[in-house]
């Protein structure tokens, strides 16, 4: 099966190899930015999204510092549907879906007629109106139950908000609920539907809220950092909650050449597993395995991967057996692997979409994004983090990792596209 | 009505520990391991942690969870915090 996909190359599809899919539209709610420019210019300068917790009220916490998304005007991108009728993570959700169909110059009368998949990863849900809801009950008992938030809450309306937003009847809508990794498994999902022929597009990705049960959650484990999140830094304290949402648009290399789309990467292939070793405990054998199994699906040796965006989390846990697990499939000298999370935070559900984005940036451009907020590395996280600020690189393959709880792990694989070089009859430009 | 005398605390915290550990009262000792006798597992044991700031409106650093294996090492740490 993957040798058949390589032989593939550039040529039309056969029907065992499937459809070749490439990302042609990017939409970002993020703490360091609004839109895929924003995140962009974020991710290159290094720039932080942490601030002091606004969403819910932080007393009785010895410290409460997060990545939130500010400035964040749901009327100014949703356009059918009544924002307040959304909750926070449905409105970061239908936003995105807006931003990368604008980005995508999809148009939508012709998205009616194709078939498609919407997949949304997520962690909390709508957890931030539960918070809300909770609240009201022990004020004043669960009679005071705001109807309207209580109508808002259930997750399945993460993804089903994008189609009614888009009016796409003919899709395929989930939310996929594996937590921290959901948007790497959301993504996978999309990808499946688009190389099978099963869809024509996908909107995939993931979206969560900042929320005062994940919050204290996190913070009860003892693993919420004080101030700022440092991945990989002997003196990391653990993560900073966040917030935000990405979509990413997938789309048949056909379909795209033929609209003359710009296409920022392409999805190689992705891997999935679910050890269940452990309820909070990553597993770093089976961390290895899924990402063994993502190179086996993309038909990519370890060798040509030149960046791993890590869960990265900043705990203790998460880096060690990370940057363990990163050792023993890459060998001694891993390529450099970078954590996002120490300028997004902990976006939970969104997290592995933005990363996904993130890379997708990366390979466009020519750049590694940085590990920000580093000092020293820990001796035994030995990799190059990229500290506090990005490099230029060019990048065929790029790896990005998702890490949940109970493990399940999900890692994606996206490849650069040289649309020139392949018209001129060259291999894949990740292939090279 | 808040407990006053060791055996009182003792009392109120074994409760705390066996309501969490879901085992019976008369099963554990001051000495018995939360771990080894148990099955008490890391989720657990900040479960209990915080279950005593709560009853007993003191801070326990996380630290200290490697002294909190049984009764014993538990009232320890409490006492500490609580100034008894």
């Amino acid at each position: 099966m993957t040798a058949t996909r390589l032989d593939a190359g550039a040529k039309a599809p056969d029907a065992e190899a499937g459809h070749r899919v490439v990302l042609t539209g990017l939409g970002v709610v993020s703490s360091i930015g609004l839109g895929a420019d924003r995140f962009l210019e974020g991710l290159r300068a290094g720039r932080s999204g942490a601030r002091p917790i606004s969403v819910f009220d932080t007393e009785g916490f010895a410290h409460a510092q997060g990545c939130e998304v500010t400035e964040f005007e749901p009327e100014r991108w949703i356009e059918r549907l009544e924002p307040a009728r959304l909750g926070r993570a449905a409105q970061f959700s239908a936003a995105a879906a807006r931003m990368a169909l604008a980005d995508a110059g999809l148009d939508l009368d012709v998205l009616r007629d194709r078939r498609g998949m919407i997949s949304i990863g997520t962690t909390d849900g709508e957890s931030y109106d539960l918070d809300q809801l909770v609240e009201r009950e022990v004020a004043d008992g669960a009679g005071a139950f705001d109807g309207e938030a209580a109508r808002r809450v259930p997750a399945a309306r993460l993804s089903v908000v994008i189609a009614q937003e888009l009016g796409l009847p003919d899709v395929e809508a989930v939310t996929v609920p594996t937590a921290c990794a959901a948007g790497n498994y959301a993504i996978g999902y999309g990808f499946d539907a688009v190389r099978s022929g099963e869809a024509e597009f996908a909107f995939c990705g993931g979206a969560d809220a900042m929320c005062r049960k994940t919050f204290t959650g996190f913070y009860r484990l003892g693993t919420i950092a004080p101030e700022r999140c440092q991945p990989f830094d002997v003196d990391r304290k653990g993560i900073l909650t966040g917030e935000g949402a990405g979509v990413l648009i997938l789309e048949r290399l056909e379909s795209a050449l033929e609209r003359g789309a710009t296409i920022y990467a392409e999805v190689l292939g992705y891997g999935l597993n679910c050890d269940a070793y452990h309820p909070v405990a990553p597993n770093q054998a089976s961390v290895a395995e899924c990402m063994r199994l993502a190179h086996e699906n993309a038909g990519v040796k370890p060798e040509q991967v030149d960046l791993v965006s890590a869960h990265g989390t900043g705990t203790q846990a998460n880096d060690v057996t990370e940057t363990g697990a990163i050792r023993e499939v890459f060998g001694e000298t891993p390529p450099r692997t970078v954590s996002m999370k120490s300028m997004l935070g902990h976006s939970m559900g969104a997290a592995s979409a933005l990363g996904a984005i993130g890379c997708a940036l990366a390979l466009q451009n020519d750049f590694i994004p940085p590990t920000i907020n580093h000092v020293t590395t820990d001796p035994e996280c030995q990799v190059d983090c990229v500290p506090n600020e990005a490099v230029p690189a060019e990048l065929r393959v790029v790896q990005n990792n998702g890490l949940a709880f109970g493990g399940n792990n999900a890692v994606v694989l996206l490849g650069r596209y040289d649309a020139a070089a392949e018209a001129a009859g060259a291999a894949p430009a990740w292939e090279a | 009505m808040p407990a006053t005398t060791r055996d009182e605390r003792l009392a109120t915290i074994k409760e705390i520990v066996c309501d969490i550990l879901e085992i019976e009262e008369d099963e554990v000792t001051e000495t018995s391991l939360f771990k080894e006798d148990h099955d008490a597992d890391s989720l657990r044991a900040i479960e209990i942690l915080a279950a005593l700031e709560k009853e007993f409106g003191v801070v326990i650093d996380q630290a200290e969870l490697p002294r909190m294996t049984n009764l014993q090492g538990v009232y320890a740490v409490v006492s500490e915090s609580a100034g008894w």
